[in-house]
């Protein structure tokens, strides 16, 4: 035990000395192909395991527009991907890109309506049923939710992992973004597109001490050489973060301020959004200790469908610790991966 | 390595009362109403030096950033139009997508 301790400490030391050399961790890395590419925004198809398919329906990934698309195919074995690629599923991950300057025109149809519906047309033309199950993270999950509801043709079922819809909660985001003199149209004339810094300050608020206490976490554990690529690979992705197309925003940010989903004010493409016209087989999975996405904000949604076959799973951790973590490959990648499996036609 | 442990539970304790402390205040009006005014103020000034910036071009009869930026966009959605279209005609064809035809392969 003491040897042990003696060792460990040694470790630490010996990597905390290294850290300026250690080589950068390889994210999103899992083999796969462009199937599609629109503007700026590429439909990826993960390459399917050696022995073939074992599911019909193919599965979309939606993710935030706000970060990267990896971050559901972080390293190997902490990759929500590589494991559905594992157990037999045919996945496609939606990458929205990077906007340039042009994109602030970028309207919330456009994406949510134009880019999404065609990503899950392309993802369903791939199975026989013509419908693909779909993932919504995040900001992506406020984005199938609405599109599901609007569209419902081609979802086979929609699970919406740690995706608020109700906007007015005890949250600091909901707080900001509710304050009258915090002015969305002159920050988007002034920028065109949201940029990325101030969101990531934005985000940084959301917990100040956390850097503090990252590098504190850093220093308990530097012996644990997984540990420290799990915790650079998530650095990587967390600093890798996109700007937000300014018209799309405007819009985003009103059906904040006006709690337009649960109010039922929200339209997509001149369509009416009525959460409870989503009835295809739902599960919402929602965190804990989640600081971006209160929990009971993301759990709401279980009250406003219309789903007979419905599941809500409320698990322990953070907004993105708890998907990525050895935890999740244990009990969150196998629940949704099961789900899927029981409706797969 | 007792000692550290001991330390990082302090710290622990005093990481989530600071946090929590932190967002209590970071929610108040006190500071949200003057925060918000003042980033609002900052970003006006830069909206209005834009809109002179684009006045001047202008005046120049040369086009703005935000013209080039508006024709690049008017591009943009021109072709996914166009790809609206070549999809619609491919299903209208008979000859389905790309995956279609796949799957119509996978089927003969």
């Amino acid at each position: 035990m003491t040897q042990s301790i003696a060792s460990n400490d040694s470790k630490r030391i010996w990597n905390l000395l290294g850290l300026p050399f250690r080589k950068k961790p390889l994210v999103g890395v899992s083999p796969s192909d462009v199937v599609h590419h629109e503007n700026k925004w590429r439909l990826i198809r993960y390459r399917s395991r050696p022995e073939g398919l074992a599911f019909r329906t193919p599965v979309l990934l939606v993710p935030s527009l706000i970060n990267r698309h990896y971050v559901l195919d972080l390293m190997p074995g902490k990759s929500l991907a590589e494991y559905l690629v594992a157990q037999g599923h045919d996945v496609f991950v939606l990458d929205w890109g990077t906007p340039e300057n042009e994109d602030r025109y970028l309207t919330f149809d456009d994406i949510c309506d134009r880019y999404l519906g065609r990503a899950l047309r392309l993802t369903s033309a791939y199975s026989e049923r013509n419908q693909a199950h779909v993932l919504g993270y995040c900001m992506g999950g406020i984005l199938t939710a609405i599109h599901t509801a609007a569209r419902p043709g081609r979802v086979a079922s929609l699970v919406q992992l740690a995706a608020p819809v109700r906007f007015h909660d005890d949250g600091l985001l909901s707080a900001w973004m509710r304050t009258p003199s915090f002015d969305v149209d002159t920050m988007i004339a002034a920028y065109g597109n949201v940029p990325w810094q101030l969101m990531q300050s934005a985000f940084h608020l959301l917990r100040p001490t956390l850097s503090l206490s990252k590098a504190v976490g850093l220093l308990d554990r530097a012996w644990n050489d997984e540990f420290l690529d799990g915790f650079f690979a998530l650095e990587t992705w967390g600093n890798d973060n996109v700007s937000l197309p300014g018209e799309f925003f405007r819009r985003f940010a009103r059906m904040y301020r006006d709690d337009d989903l649960v109010r039922n004010a929200m339209t997509l493409g001149g369509d009416p959004v009525h959460l409870a016209d989503i009835r295809c087989p739902f599960l919402a999975v929602t965190f804990e200790h989640d600081n971006i996405v209160p929990w009971r904000s993301a759990a709401e949604v279980m009250t406003l469908i219309s789903s007979e076959d419905k599941q809500h799973i409320h698990l322990p951790g953070g907004h993105v610790g708890a998907v990525v973590s050895k935890s999740a490959a244990r009990g969150l990648w196998p629940q949704i991966s099961g789900f899927w499996a029981q409706r797969d036609r | 390595m007792m000692l550290w442990d001991l330390w990082k539970k302090g710290f622990d304790a005093w990481e989530d009362a600071t946090a929590r402390y932190l967002e209590a205040v970071l929610k108040t009006s006190a500071v949200l109403v003057p925060s918000g005014a003042l980033l609002s103020a900052i970003l006006k000034l830069k909206a209005e030096r834009e809109r002179m910036t684009a006045q001047l071009w202008g005046a120049l009869g040369l086009p703005s950033r935000r013209d080039q930026e508006r024709m690049l966009h008017l591009l943009n959605q021109l072709q996914s139009r166009i790809t609206d279209l070549e999809l619609t005609m491919q299903q209208q064809r008979g000859r389905g997508t790309e995956p279609e035809r796949m799957l119509e392969n996978r089927s003969n």
